[in-house]
């Protein structure tokens, strides 16, 4: 009887990755001039009750006629009630799910990849270093924090954008604060209406002392700017397995099948997106890898 | 404002002068000056005769470029213990090539860039520590500008000329 019920667990499992399951537009949030975030439900709802995420990690959304997108999961994942995808209209898919309206419904697939080590930073500083469209995937870790303070030592966000425009979730800013976690913004082109910091996001981390011994630093955004971010993480003697990076690569099938987010001998849909920088650094900043 | 004393101790809080000999971070405090600037308040204008290198104590100074039909454009913040104005102890440049505006109340120590030059010159071991921070500054805000060049947020489409 075990062996029957692991068996079912298993089929049910497999389905799930591999077949969408239809999910609601609950909610859409404008986030900036090309970025929303997407509140899906699953229309079944024990498929709801059954689906759990752990931050990092991404769905693969459908939309009928268009294709399929790989997309991080930007919400909480203790929260069991929607899932959020935040999401920039970029692509045939995605300018499609731009078309989409609240009750429209979509594929989801997932969640797949592998998450950030939300559990092995417990007792450890955290240092999270994003830009853009890299805050998405980080935000289930802020709120995984919010909601587990006391584990984690020291937490500092800087998070940069193009312009205060960009900036993704500035509502939440002030919460995360009184959260203890000390989110430093800066954009790269300033205006009159903008007081805050101007400046690329490498070039702050002279302004924070980091105990090199016990800060975990993650980062995600452009990979230009995960590059510098590295370098400027590395010059402060943080080891290189205390460095986690979360990649966006061309994702397809979301189980390494089809080759399109390759990286080394590595599948970033299957093995990623969140890597620690010792397995990924033979490969990075290598010139068309 | 501010006695020898105080502008002494002003910089030893900064790494860039924790390396120099005693005897040349008396000579620095000699010709510097702590200035308080308030919100919005201008600290020099683009054009201005270069006369102070500065240095961010408290606050956060903004520095603009002015663009015929935009306006003033900020490119870059000063914060705590960053170094702005650097250009006047170049000898290349001799007039402000940004503005810069203090974006809230702000504390800066000016050093007059002229007499650093000149104690420099007579000083070449000062000359050597002095000269080897600003190509660091230099560097980095070379790389800055790079970074912002690439424009590494932007929407891939609207780079790709889509």
């Amino acid at each position: 009887m075990a062996a029957l019920q692991t068996t079912a667990i298993s089929i049910s499992q497999t389905n799930h990755l591999l077949e969408p399951n239809w999910a609601e537009i609950t909610a859409i949030t404008n986030e900036t001039s090309d970025v929303s975030t997407y509140w899906l439900k699953f229309v079944d709802p024990s498929m709801q009750a059954g689906y759990s995420f752990k931050p990092g990690q991404f769905n693969m959304i459908y939309v009928p006629g268009f294709g399929e997108s790989a997309i991080s999961i930007s919400s909480d994942s203790e929260d069991r009630d929607k899932i959020g995808h935040t999401i920039r209209f970029v692509g045939n898919v995605t300018r499609a799910i731009s078309r989409l309206k609240i009750g429209d419904i979509v594929g989801l697939r997932g969640p797949f990849g592998s998450p950030w080590p939300v559990q092995e930073m417990e007792g450890k500083d955290i240092f999270i270093a994003c830009g853009g469209i890299g805050l998405p995937p980080l935000r289930p870790v802020i709120y995984h924090i919010m909601h587990h303070r006391e584990k984690y030592g020291k937490v500092t966000l800087l998070y940069g954008a193009r312009t205060s425009g960009d900036l993704m979730y500035p509502t939440e800013y002030d919460e995360w604060r009184k959260a203890d976690i000390d989110a430093q913004i800066t954009v790269d082109r300033g205006d009159a209406n903008w007081s805050g910091r101007v400046g690329v996001v490498p070039m702050w981390f002279y302004q924070f002392r980091l105990d090199a011994r016990n800060t975990a630093v993650l980062t995600c955004g452009p990979e230009i700017m995960i590059r510098f971010v590295i370098y400027e993480a590395l010059a402060r003697r943080i080891p290189l397995e205390n460095i986690f990076v979360s990649l966006e690569r061309n994702m397809k099938c979301g189980q390494g099948s089809c080759g399109h987010c390759q990286l080394g001998p590595y599948f970033v849909c299957k093995d990623g997106p969140v890597f620690r920088f010792d397995a990924l650094q033979p490969y990075f900043n290598v010139e068309e890898f | 404002m501010g006695t020898p004393d105080e502008i002494s101790m002003e910089l030893q809080k900064i790494s860039w002068f924790r390396e120099l000999e005693p005897k040349h971070l008396k000579k620095i405090a000699a010709i510097s000056h702590l200035r308080k600037v308030r919100a919005d308040e201008v600290l020099f204008r683009e054009g201005d005769s270069e006369d102070n290198l500065y240095i961010v104590v408290e606050g956060r100074i903004a520095l603009n470029i002015f663009v015929p039909h935009r306006g003033k454009v900020r490119i870059y913040t000063a914060e705590p213990l960053d170094v702005f104005g650097w250009s006047s102890v170049t000898p290349s440049v001799r007039q402000r090539t940004a503005g810069a505006t203090a974006v809230i109340d702000s504390l800066v120590i000016g050093i007059n860039a002229e007499k650093l030059r000149q104690a420099c010159d007579e000083d070449h071991d000062l000359g050597y520590v002095v000269m080897r921070r600003l190509a660091n500054i230099v560097a980095s805000r070379l790389l800055v500008t790079r970074l912002q060049l690439l424009d590494m947020f932007a929407n891939p489409e609207s780079q790709n000329g889509k």
